[in-house]
Protein backbone atom coordinates (compact mmCIF):
# COMPACT_ATOMS: atom_id res chain seq x y z
CA UNK A 1 0.00 0.00 0.00
CA UNK A 2 1.31 3.43 -0.85
CA UNK A 3 0.02 6.42 1.09
CA UNK A 4 1.38 9.92 0.53
CA UNK A 5 0.54 13.38 1.81
CA UNK A 6 0.44 16.64 -0.15
CA UNK A 7 2.96 18.38 2.16
CA UNK A 8 6.33 16.72 2.05
CA UNK A 9 7.44 18.00 5.47
CA UNK A 10 4.26 16.68 7.10
CA UNK A 11 3.32 19.98 8.77
CA UNK A 12 -0.25 21.16 8.38
CA UNK A 13 -1.74 24.35 9.69
CA UNK A 14 -4.80 24.08 11.91
CA UNK A 15 -7.92 24.69 9.83
CA UNK A 16 -6.01 24.12 6.56
CA UNK A 17 -6.58 21.62 3.77
CA UNK A 18 -5.13 18.16 3.64
CA UNK A 19 -5.07 15.88 0.64
CA UNK A 20 -3.57 12.43 0.51
CA UNK A 21 -3.13 9.93 -2.29
CA UNK A 22 -3.21 6.19 -1.95
CA UNK A 23 -2.73 3.18 -4.11
CA UNK A 24 -2.84 -0.57 -3.58
CA UNK A 25 -0.63 -2.78 -5.61
CA UNK A 26 0.18 -6.48 -5.82
CA UNK A 27 -3.14 -7.47 -4.24
CA UNK A 28 -5.69 -9.26 -6.47
CA UNK A 29 -8.94 -7.33 -6.79
CA UNK A 30 -11.11 -10.29 -5.82
CA UNK A 31 -9.25 -10.69 -2.51
CA UNK A 32 -10.11 -7.19 -1.28
CA UNK A 33 -13.30 -6.96 0.73
CA UNK A 34 -13.13 -3.39 1.92
CA UNK A 35 -10.93 -0.34 2.30
CA UNK A 36 -11.17 2.31 5.00
CA UNK A 37 -9.27 5.58 4.85
CA UNK A 38 -9.38 7.86 7.90
CA UNK A 39 -7.91 11.21 8.82
CA UNK A 40 -7.71 10.97 12.58
CA UNK A 41 -5.86 11.69 15.76
CA UNK A 42 -5.04 9.28 18.52
CA UNK A 43 -3.13 9.44 21.75
CA UNK A 44 -0.05 7.45 22.57
CA UNK A 45 1.60 6.97 25.92
CA UNK A 46 0.93 5.49 29.29
CA UNK A 47 -2.83 5.97 29.36
CA UNK A 48 -5.48 4.12 27.42
CA UNK A 49 -5.77 5.29 23.84
CA UNK A 50 -8.14 8.07 22.83
CA UNK A 51 -9.06 8.06 19.17
CA UNK A 52 -11.14 10.42 17.09
CA UNK A 53 -11.78 10.16 13.38
CA UNK A 54 -12.09 13.53 11.67
CA UNK A 55 -12.70 12.28 8.13
CA UNK A 56 -13.73 8.75 7.21
CA UNK A 57 -14.17 7.06 3.88
CA UNK A 58 -15.12 3.41 3.38
CA UNK A 59 -15.13 1.58 0.08
CA UNK A 60 -17.26 -1.54 0.12
CA UNK A 61 -16.54 -4.57 -2.08
CA UNK A 62 -18.80 -3.50 -4.97
CA UNK A 63 -17.35 0.02 -4.97
CA UNK A 64 -13.83 -1.39 -5.14
CA UNK A 65 -14.84 -3.59 -8.08
CA UNK A 66 -16.22 -0.53 -9.85
CA UNK A 67 -13.26 1.77 -9.14
CA UNK A 68 -10.51 -0.85 -9.42
CA UNK A 69 -7.10 -0.84 -7.81
CA UNK A 70 -4.98 0.22 -10.73
CA UNK A 71 -5.46 3.99 -10.42
CA UNK A 72 -4.23 6.22 -7.64
CA UNK A 73 -7.07 7.42 -5.38
CA UNK A 74 -7.16 10.54 -3.27
CA UNK A 75 -8.95 11.98 -0.28
CA UNK A 76 -9.27 15.61 0.71
CA UNK A 77 -10.54 17.30 3.84
CA UNK A 78 -10.37 20.49 5.86
CA UNK A 79 -8.50 19.92 9.10
CA UNK A 80 -9.92 21.11 12.42
CA UNK A 81 -8.36 23.77 14.60
CA UNK A 82 -7.63 21.41 17.51
CA UNK A 83 -6.21 19.26 19.00
CA UNK A 84 -2.75 20.27 17.89
CA UNK A 85 0.03 17.70 17.75
CA UNK A 86 1.77 17.26 21.09
CA UNK A 87 4.60 15.17 22.45
CA UNK A 88 4.78 14.96 26.22
CA UNK A 89 6.05 12.47 28.74
CA UNK A 90 2.77 10.68 29.46
CA UNK A 91 0.70 11.76 26.47
CA UNK A 92 1.32 12.27 22.79
CA UNK A 93 -1.36 13.51 20.42
CA UNK A 94 -0.58 12.08 17.03
CA UNK A 95 -2.40 12.94 13.80
CA UNK A 96 -2.29 10.50 10.91
CA UNK A 97 -3.93 9.26 7.76
CA UNK A 98 -4.71 5.61 8.37
CA UNK A 99 -5.65 3.13 5.72
CA UNK A 100 -7.09 -0.28 6.51
CA UNK A 101 -7.37 -2.98 3.91
CA UNK A 102 -9.73 -5.90 4.61
CA UNK A 103 -8.80 -9.13 2.81
CA UNK A 104 -11.00 -12.09 2.04
CA UNK A 105 -9.09 -14.46 4.34
CA UNK A 106 -9.88 -12.29 7.38
CA UNK A 107 -6.57 -10.49 7.45
CA UNK A 108 -6.27 -6.73 7.75
CA UNK A 109 -3.40 -4.60 6.52
CA UNK A 110 -3.01 -1.22 8.15
CA UNK A 111 -0.87 1.58 6.76
CA UNK A 112 -0.38 4.85 8.57
CA UNK A 113 1.12 8.17 7.49
CA UNK A 114 1.64 10.52 10.45
CA UNK A 115 1.61 14.29 10.13
CA UNK A 116 1.75 17.28 12.46
CA UNK A 117 -1.14 19.66 13.03
CA UNK A 118 0.36 22.97 14.12
CA UNK A 119 -1.04 26.42 14.80
CA UNK A 120 -0.38 29.33 12.46
CA UNK A 121 2.12 30.93 14.81
CA UNK A 122 4.11 27.80 15.38
CA UNK A 123 6.93 26.36 13.38
CA UNK A 124 7.19 23.11 15.35
CA UNK A 125 4.62 21.02 17.22
CA UNK A 126 4.12 21.45 20.96
CA UNK A 127 6.57 19.51 23.00
CA UNK A 128 7.69 19.60 26.58
CA UNK A 129 11.22 18.84 25.45
CA UNK A 130 11.02 21.02 22.34
CA UNK A 131 13.71 23.40 23.54
CA UNK A 132 16.04 20.66 24.75
CA UNK A 133 15.79 18.27 21.84
CA UNK A 134 14.35 19.15 18.44
CA UNK A 135 11.63 16.87 17.19
CA UNK A 136 12.21 14.51 14.38
CA UNK A 137 10.13 15.14 11.33
CA UNK A 138 7.59 12.58 10.23
CA UNK A 139 8.74 9.91 7.89
CA UNK A 140 9.11 10.79 4.25
CA UNK A 141 6.03 10.49 2.12
CA UNK A 142 7.23 7.37 0.41
CA UNK A 143 7.69 5.38 3.56
CA UNK A 144 4.97 4.83 6.11
CA UNK A 145 4.13 2.45 8.93
CA UNK A 146 2.47 -0.67 7.68
CA UNK A 147 1.41 -3.67 9.66
CA UNK A 148 -0.66 -6.75 9.15
CA UNK A 149 -3.40 -7.60 11.62
CA UNK A 150 -4.54 -11.18 11.44
CA UNK A 151 -8.18 -11.39 12.43
CA UNK A 152 -8.85 -14.65 10.65
CA UNK A 153 -9.23 -16.50 13.95
CA UNK A 154 -11.84 -14.01 15.14
CA UNK A 155 -14.01 -14.18 12.05
CA UNK B 1 5.73 -25.82 24.56
CA UNK B 2 2.64 -23.86 23.45
CA UNK B 3 1.45 -21.32 26.01
CA UNK B 4 -2.17 -21.20 27.04
CA UNK B 5 -3.58 -17.80 25.99
CA UNK B 6 -4.45 -15.58 28.96
CA UNK B 7 -8.08 -14.42 28.92
CA UNK B 8 -7.05 -10.87 29.85
CA UNK B 9 -4.70 -8.16 28.65
CA UNK B 10 -2.76 -5.70 30.78
CA UNK B 11 -1.16 -2.35 30.12
CA UNK B 12 2.39 -1.98 31.35
CA UNK B 13 3.56 1.53 30.62
CA UNK B 14 3.21 2.02 26.90
CA UNK B 15 3.05 -1.70 26.15
CA UNK B 16 0.03 -3.97 26.13
CA UNK B 17 0.75 -7.37 27.64
CA UNK B 18 -1.23 -10.34 26.42
CA UNK B 19 -3.32 -10.87 23.36
CA UNK B 20 -6.06 -8.24 22.99
CA UNK B 21 -8.30 -10.79 21.25
CA UNK B 22 -7.91 -13.20 24.18
CA UNK B 23 -8.74 -10.31 26.51
CA UNK B 24 -11.93 -9.58 24.57
CA UNK B 25 -12.86 -13.27 24.59
CA UNK B 26 -12.27 -13.37 28.35
CA UNK B 27 -14.53 -10.34 28.86
CA UNK B 28 -17.24 -11.87 26.69
CA UNK B 29 -17.05 -15.13 28.65
CA UNK B 30 -17.23 -13.27 31.96
CA UNK B 31 -20.26 -11.20 30.99
CA UNK B 32 -21.96 -14.25 29.52
CA UNK B 33 -21.44 -16.06 32.84
CA UNK B 34 -22.89 -13.10 34.77
CA UNK B 35 -25.89 -13.05 32.42
CA UNK B 36 -26.48 -16.80 32.83
CA UNK B 37 -26.17 -16.63 36.62
CA UNK B 38 -28.79 -13.87 36.51
CA UNK B 39 -31.10 -16.02 34.37
CA UNK B 40 -30.66 -18.98 36.74
CA UNK B 41 -31.33 -16.92 39.88
CA UNK B 42 -34.35 -15.17 38.40
CA UNK B 43 -35.74 -18.53 37.24
CA UNK B 44 -35.47 -19.91 40.79
CA UNK B 45 -37.28 -16.89 42.18
CA UNK B 46 -40.04 -17.05 39.56
CA UNK B 47 -40.54 -20.78 40.12
CA UNK B 48 -40.76 -20.20 43.85
CA UNK B 49 -43.22 -17.34 43.50
CA UNK B 50 -45.42 -18.53 40.64
CA UNK B 51 -45.61 -22.32 40.91
CA UNK B 52 -43.73 -23.75 43.89
CA UNK B 53 -45.84 -26.92 44.11
CA UNK B 54 -45.77 -27.82 40.43
CA UNK B 55 -42.00 -28.35 40.34
CA UNK B 56 -41.26 -30.81 43.07
CA UNK B 57 -37.56 -31.19 42.25
CA UNK B 58 -36.69 -27.56 42.83
CA UNK B 59 -35.40 -27.03 46.39
CA UNK B 60 -37.32 -23.91 47.25
CA UNK B 61 -36.99 -24.11 51.02
CA UNK B 62 -34.18 -21.58 51.02
CA UNK B 63 -36.36 -19.12 49.19
CA UNK B 64 -39.39 -19.61 51.40
CA UNK B 65 -39.10 -16.28 53.25
CA UNK B 66 -40.32 -13.20 51.40
CA UNK B 67 -37.27 -11.03 52.05
CA UNK B 68 -34.68 -13.50 50.78
CA UNK B 69 -36.76 -14.11 47.66
CA UNK B 70 -36.82 -10.43 46.86
CA UNK B 71 -33.11 -9.98 47.59
CA UNK B 72 -32.16 -12.87 45.30
CA UNK B 73 -34.63 -11.62 42.70
CA UNK B 74 -33.19 -8.11 42.63
CA UNK B 75 -29.59 -9.39 42.53
CA UNK B 76 -30.44 -11.81 39.74
CA UNK B 77 -32.17 -9.10 37.74
CA UNK B 78 -29.16 -6.80 38.19
CA UNK B 79 -26.79 -9.56 37.06
CA UNK B 80 -29.03 -10.32 34.07
CA UNK B 81 -29.24 -6.69 32.91
CA UNK B 82 -25.55 -5.90 33.57
CA UNK B 83 -24.30 -9.09 31.97
CA UNK B 84 -26.62 -8.80 28.96
CA UNK B 85 -25.87 -5.13 28.25
CA UNK B 86 -22.12 -5.56 28.70
CA UNK B 87 -22.14 -8.67 26.53
CA UNK B 88 -23.94 -6.86 23.70
CA UNK B 89 -21.58 -3.89 24.02
CA UNK B 90 -18.49 -6.10 23.84
CA UNK B 91 -19.86 -8.09 20.90
CA UNK B 92 -20.66 -4.90 18.99
CA UNK B 93 -17.03 -3.78 19.36
CA UNK B 94 -15.53 -6.95 17.91
CA UNK B 95 -16.84 -6.69 14.36
CA UNK B 96 -15.66 -3.19 13.35
CA UNK B 97 -12.38 -1.32 13.21
CA UNK B 98 -11.73 1.35 15.82
CA UNK B 99 -11.79 4.08 13.14
CA UNK B 100 -15.18 2.94 11.88
CA UNK B 101 -16.63 2.86 15.41
CA UNK B 102 -15.32 6.36 16.02
CA UNK B 103 -16.80 7.59 12.71
CA UNK B 104 -20.18 6.02 13.55
CA UNK B 105 -20.12 7.61 17.00
CA UNK B 106 -19.28 10.97 15.44
CA UNK B 107 -22.11 10.60 12.91
CA UNK B 108 -24.57 9.59 15.66
CA UNK B 109 -23.54 12.61 17.71
CA UNK B 110 -24.23 14.98 14.82
CA UNK B 111 -27.83 13.81 14.31
CA UNK B 112 -30.20 16.56 15.37
CA UNK B 113 -32.93 15.09 17.57
CA UNK B 114 -34.78 18.04 19.04
CA UNK B 115 -32.45 20.90 18.34
CA UNK B 116 -28.85 21.67 17.57
CA UNK B 117 -26.39 19.27 19.13
CA UNK B 118 -24.11 20.25 21.95
CA UNK B 119 -21.06 20.30 19.68
CA UNK B 120 -22.49 22.86 17.29
CA UNK B 121 -21.20 25.73 19.33
CA UNK B 122 -17.84 24.03 19.90
CA UNK B 123 -15.33 25.45 17.45
CA UNK B 124 -12.39 23.84 19.25
CA UNK B 125 -12.74 20.05 19.41
CA UNK B 126 -11.21 18.39 22.48
CA UNK B 127 -10.66 21.74 24.20
CA UNK B 128 -12.76 22.23 27.35
CA UNK B 129 -15.20 25.13 27.11
CA UNK B 130 -14.46 26.37 30.61
CA UNK B 131 -17.77 28.20 30.77
CA UNK B 132 -18.02 27.44 34.50
CA UNK B 133 -14.78 29.35 35.05
CA UNK B 134 -16.22 32.61 33.72
CA UNK B 135 -19.51 32.36 35.61
CA UNK B 136 -18.31 34.21 38.71
CA UNK B 137 -17.39 37.88 38.39
CA UNK B 138 -14.44 39.07 40.43
CA UNK B 139 -14.21 42.06 42.78
CA UNK B 140 -10.77 43.27 41.72
CA UNK B 141 -10.43 41.67 38.29
CA UNK B 142 -12.85 40.33 35.69
CA UNK B 143 -13.28 36.71 36.76
CA UNK B 144 -13.02 34.90 40.07
CA UNK B 145 -11.64 31.42 39.46
CA UNK B 146 -13.32 28.43 41.06
CA UNK B 147 -11.11 26.18 43.16
CA UNK B 148 -10.76 22.54 42.21
CA UNK B 149 -12.62 20.40 44.70
CA UNK B 150 -10.25 18.63 47.01
CA UNK B 151 -10.67 14.89 47.30
CA UNK B 152 -9.96 14.87 51.04
CA UNK B 153 -13.16 15.68 52.88
CA UNK B 154 -13.77 15.96 56.61
CA UNK B 155 -16.95 13.83 56.44
CA UNK B 156 -15.07 10.53 55.97
CA UNK B 157 -12.65 10.87 58.92
CA UNK B 158 -15.48 12.20 61.12
CA UNK B 159 -17.74 9.24 60.28
CA UNK B 160 -14.91 6.77 60.84
CA UNK B 161 -13.96 8.28 64.22
CA UNK B 162 -17.58 8.48 65.36
CA UNK B 163 -18.57 4.95 64.32
CA UNK B 164 -15.40 3.38 65.69
CA UNK B 165 -15.78 5.20 69.02
CA UNK B 166 -19.45 4.14 69.22
CA UNK B 167 -18.58 0.49 68.61
CA UNK B 168 -15.79 0.68 71.19
CA UNK B 169 -18.14 2.10 73.83
CA UNK B 170 -20.75 -0.59 73.11
CA UNK B 171 -18.08 -3.27 73.60
CA UNK B 172 -16.94 -1.53 76.76
CA UNK B 173 -20.51 -1.63 78.08
CA UNK B 174 -20.69 -5.38 77.33
CA UNK B 175 -17.39 -6.01 79.17
CA UNK B 176 -18.39 -3.88 82.17
CA UNK B 177 -21.79 -5.59 82.42
CA UNK B 178 -20.02 -8.97 82.33
CA UNK B 179 -17.85 -8.01 85.28
CA UNK B 180 -20.91 -6.57 87.06
CA UNK B 181 -22.88 -9.82 86.82
CA UNK B 182 -19.91 -12.02 87.69
CA UNK B 183 -19.38 -13.40 84.14
CA UNK B 184 -16.25 -11.62 82.91
CA UNK B 185 -15.46 -11.73 79.17
CA UNK B 186 -11.67 -11.71 79.18
CA UNK B 187 -11.13 -12.09 75.43
CA UNK B 188 -13.40 -9.17 74.70
CA UNK B 189 -11.72 -7.12 77.42
CA UNK B 190 -8.30 -7.77 75.84
CA UNK B 191 -9.60 -6.85 72.40
CA UNK B 192 -10.62 -3.46 73.76
CA UNK B 193 -6.94 -2.38 73.93
CA UNK B 194 -6.09 -2.66 70.18
CA UNK B 195 -9.53 -1.33 69.34
CA UNK B 196 -8.80 1.69 71.53
CA UNK B 197 -5.51 2.27 69.66
CA UNK B 198 -7.37 2.31 66.34
CA UNK B 199 -9.95 4.64 67.88
CA UNK B 200 -7.24 7.08 68.99
CA UNK B 201 -5.63 6.99 65.55
CA UNK B 202 -8.96 7.68 63.80
CA UNK B 203 -9.66 10.56 66.20
CA UNK B 204 -6.23 12.10 65.61
CA UNK B 205 -6.70 11.76 61.85
CA UNK B 206 -10.05 13.50 62.14
CA UNK B 207 -8.45 16.30 64.22
CA UNK B 208 -5.72 16.81 61.60
CA UNK B 209 -8.30 17.14 58.84
CA UNK B 210 -10.44 19.40 61.01
CA UNK B 211 -7.53 21.72 61.75
CA UNK B 212 -6.71 21.93 58.06
CA UNK B 213 -10.29 22.87 57.21
CA UNK B 214 -10.82 25.24 60.12
CA UNK B 215 -7.44 26.98 60.28
CA UNK B 216 -6.80 27.74 56.63
CA UNK B 217 -9.28 30.26 55.30
CA UNK B 218 -10.49 30.45 51.72
CA UNK B 219 -8.11 31.33 48.90
CA UNK B 220 -9.35 33.77 46.26
CA UNK B 221 -7.82 33.97 42.80
CA UNK B 222 -9.07 36.44 40.19
CA UNK B 223 -7.86 36.91 36.63
CA UNK B 224 -8.16 39.74 34.13
CA UNK B 225 -9.23 37.64 31.13
CA UNK B 226 -10.18 34.12 30.18
CA UNK B 227 -9.50 31.85 28.23
CA UNK B 228 -5.75 32.29 28.11
CA UNK B 229 -3.63 32.44 24.96
CA UNK B 230 0.07 31.52 24.73
CA UNK B 231 2.44 34.47 24.65
CA UNK B 232 0.04 36.91 26.32
CA UNK B 233 0.12 38.64 29.69
CA UNK B 234 -2.62 38.56 32.31
CA UNK B 235 -3.16 40.24 35.64
CA UNK B 236 -3.79 38.06 38.65
CA UNK B 237 -5.13 38.85 42.10
CA UNK B 238 -4.53 36.37 44.92
CA UNK B 239 -5.94 36.64 48.42
CA UNK B 240 -5.49 34.29 51.40
CA UNK B 241 -7.61 34.55 54.50
CA UNK B 242 -7.50 32.80 57.86
CA UNK B 243 -5.21 32.97 60.87
CA UNK B 244 -1.90 31.66 59.61
CA UNK B 245 1.82 32.06 59.86
CA UNK B 246 3.16 30.66 56.64
CA UNK B 247 6.74 29.60 56.30
CA UNK B 248 6.42 29.91 52.54
CA UNK B 249 3.68 30.91 50.11
CA UNK B 250 3.97 30.08 46.42
CA UNK B 251 1.73 30.92 43.48
CA UNK B 252 2.51 29.01 40.31
CA UNK B 253 1.13 28.18 36.91
CA UNK B 254 1.26 24.50 36.03
CA UNK B 255 0.47 22.36 33.02
CA UNK B 256 -0.31 18.79 34.01
CA UNK B 257 -0.58 15.70 31.86
CA UNK B 258 -3.20 13.31 33.20
CA UNK B 259 -3.79 9.79 31.97
CA UNK B 260 -6.22 7.07 32.97
CA UNK B 261 -5.43 3.45 32.29
CA UNK B 262 -6.75 0.08 33.27
CA UNK B 263 -4.51 -2.28 35.17
CA UNK B 264 -6.36 -5.52 35.64
CA UNK B 265 -9.74 -4.51 37.02
CA UNK B 266 -8.45 -1.22 38.49
CA UNK B 267 -8.55 2.15 36.79
CA UNK B 268 -5.40 4.07 37.64
CA UNK B 269 -4.51 7.71 37.17
CA UNK B 270 -1.06 9.04 36.47
CA UNK B 271 -0.12 12.71 36.47
CA UNK B 272 2.99 14.52 35.33
CA UNK B 273 3.73 18.21 35.75
CA UNK B 274 4.94 19.15 32.28
CA UNK B 275 5.37 22.90 32.92
CA UNK B 276 5.67 24.72 36.25
CA UNK B 277 6.16 28.48 36.23
CA UNK B 278 6.53 30.17 39.62
CA UNK B 279 4.66 33.47 39.55
CA UNK B 280 5.25 34.50 43.15
CA UNK B 281 7.17 33.18 46.14
CA UNK B 282 7.51 34.69 49.59
CA UNK B 283 8.79 33.51 52.98
CA UNK B 284 7.35 34.21 56.44
CA UNK B 285 3.90 35.38 55.44
CA UNK B 286 1.52 36.37 58.26
CA UNK B 287 -2.20 36.12 57.59
CA UNK B 288 -4.69 37.63 60.01
CA UNK B 289 -8.51 37.43 59.88
CA UNK B 290 -8.60 41.23 59.95
CA UNK B 291 -5.90 41.63 57.31
CA UNK B 292 -5.88 38.92 54.67
CA UNK B 293 -2.81 38.52 52.53
CA UNK B 294 -3.41 40.10 49.10
CA UNK B 295 -1.19 40.46 46.08
CA UNK B 296 -1.52 41.75 42.51
CA UNK B 297 0.57 39.60 40.18
CA UNK B 298 1.38 39.37 36.51
CA UNK B 299 1.08 36.11 34.63
CA UNK B 300 3.13 35.66 31.46
CA UNK B 301 1.97 32.61 29.57
CA UNK B 302 4.89 31.21 27.57
CA UNK B 303 4.71 30.92 23.81
CA UNK B 304 4.65 27.59 22.02
CA UNK B 305 2.83 25.70 24.77
CA UNK B 306 0.11 23.13 24.32
CA UNK B 307 -3.50 24.20 24.71
CA UNK B 308 -5.88 22.55 27.21
CA UNK B 309 -6.96 19.16 25.99
CA UNK B 310 -9.54 16.68 27.27
CA UNK B 311 -10.03 13.22 25.83
CA UNK B 312 -11.76 10.17 27.27
CA UNK B 313 -8.64 8.79 28.94
CA UNK B 314 -6.11 11.59 28.59
CA UNK B 315 -6.06 15.27 29.46
CA UNK B 316 -3.74 18.26 29.55
CA UNK B 317 -4.86 20.65 32.28
CA UNK B 318 -3.64 24.13 33.09
CA UNK B 319 -4.12 25.50 36.57
CA UNK B 320 -3.00 28.21 38.94
CA UNK B 321 -1.81 26.61 42.16
CA UNK B 322 -1.47 28.32 45.54
CA UNK B 323 0.75 26.39 47.97
CA UNK B 324 1.20 27.35 51.60
CA UNK B 325 3.59 25.75 54.07
CA UNK B 326 2.35 26.66 57.49
CA UNK B 327 2.84 26.10 61.23
CA UNK B 328 1.07 24.84 63.33
CA UNK B 329 -1.63 24.17 60.71
CA UNK B 330 -0.93 21.55 58.07
CA UNK B 331 0.29 22.75 54.67
CA UNK B 332 -2.29 23.36 51.96
CA UNK B 333 -2.36 23.31 48.18
CA UNK B 334 -5.27 24.75 46.21
CA UNK B 335 -5.69 24.56 42.46
CA UNK B 336 -7.68 26.87 40.20
CA UNK B 337 -8.18 25.42 36.70
CA UNK B 338 -7.90 27.69 33.66
CA UNK B 339 -8.34 26.94 29.97
CA UNK B 340 -5.58 27.70 27.47
CA UNK B 341 -6.61 28.03 23.82
CA UNK B 342 -4.27 27.51 20.87
CA UNK B 343 -2.55 30.64 19.55
CA UNK B 344 -3.74 32.47 16.46
CA UNK B 345 -7.45 32.47 17.26
CA UNK B 346 -9.42 35.74 17.36
CA UNK B 347 -9.77 37.11 20.88
CA UNK B 348 -13.21 36.93 22.44
CA UNK B 349 -14.62 40.24 23.53
CA UNK B 350 -14.77 40.50 27.29
CA UNK B 351 -18.46 40.57 28.34
CA UNK B 352 -17.61 42.41 31.56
Amino acid sequence: MNLSLCHENGFYRAGGNLSAKWRISRVPLDEVQGIEVSVMWHTEGKGDEDLHVHHFQRLAENQIRRVGLADEQSICCVLPVTPLSYHGRLISVQWCVRMRLFLANGREIVAEQPFYLVSEKMAVPHSVEAIKSPLSLPQSTDSHNEKVVDHSSAS
Amino acid sequence: MPRFPKPWSKKRGKRNLGNSLAGEAGEVAFYAAVFLVGVFGLSLVLINEVAPESVAQVPTDALRTGLSTWVIGVLSLAALVTGGASLLYRLARIGASSERRSAIAKMAGSIEMLGPSADDGQPLPSVPKGSAITESPGERLTYRLAAEKTKASIAGPATLALLWSSVWFVLLAVVVSGFWYGRPRWYLAMLLVPFAVIGVWSFRFFMTQFRQHAGVGPTIVEISNHPLFPGRQYRLFVSQTGRLKLKRLTVQLTCEEETFYRQGTDVRVDRHEAICQVIFKERNVAVDPQAPWEQQLQLDLPENVMHSFVGTHNAIRWKIVVIGESQPWPSFCRSFPVVVHPPGLPLKRNPR
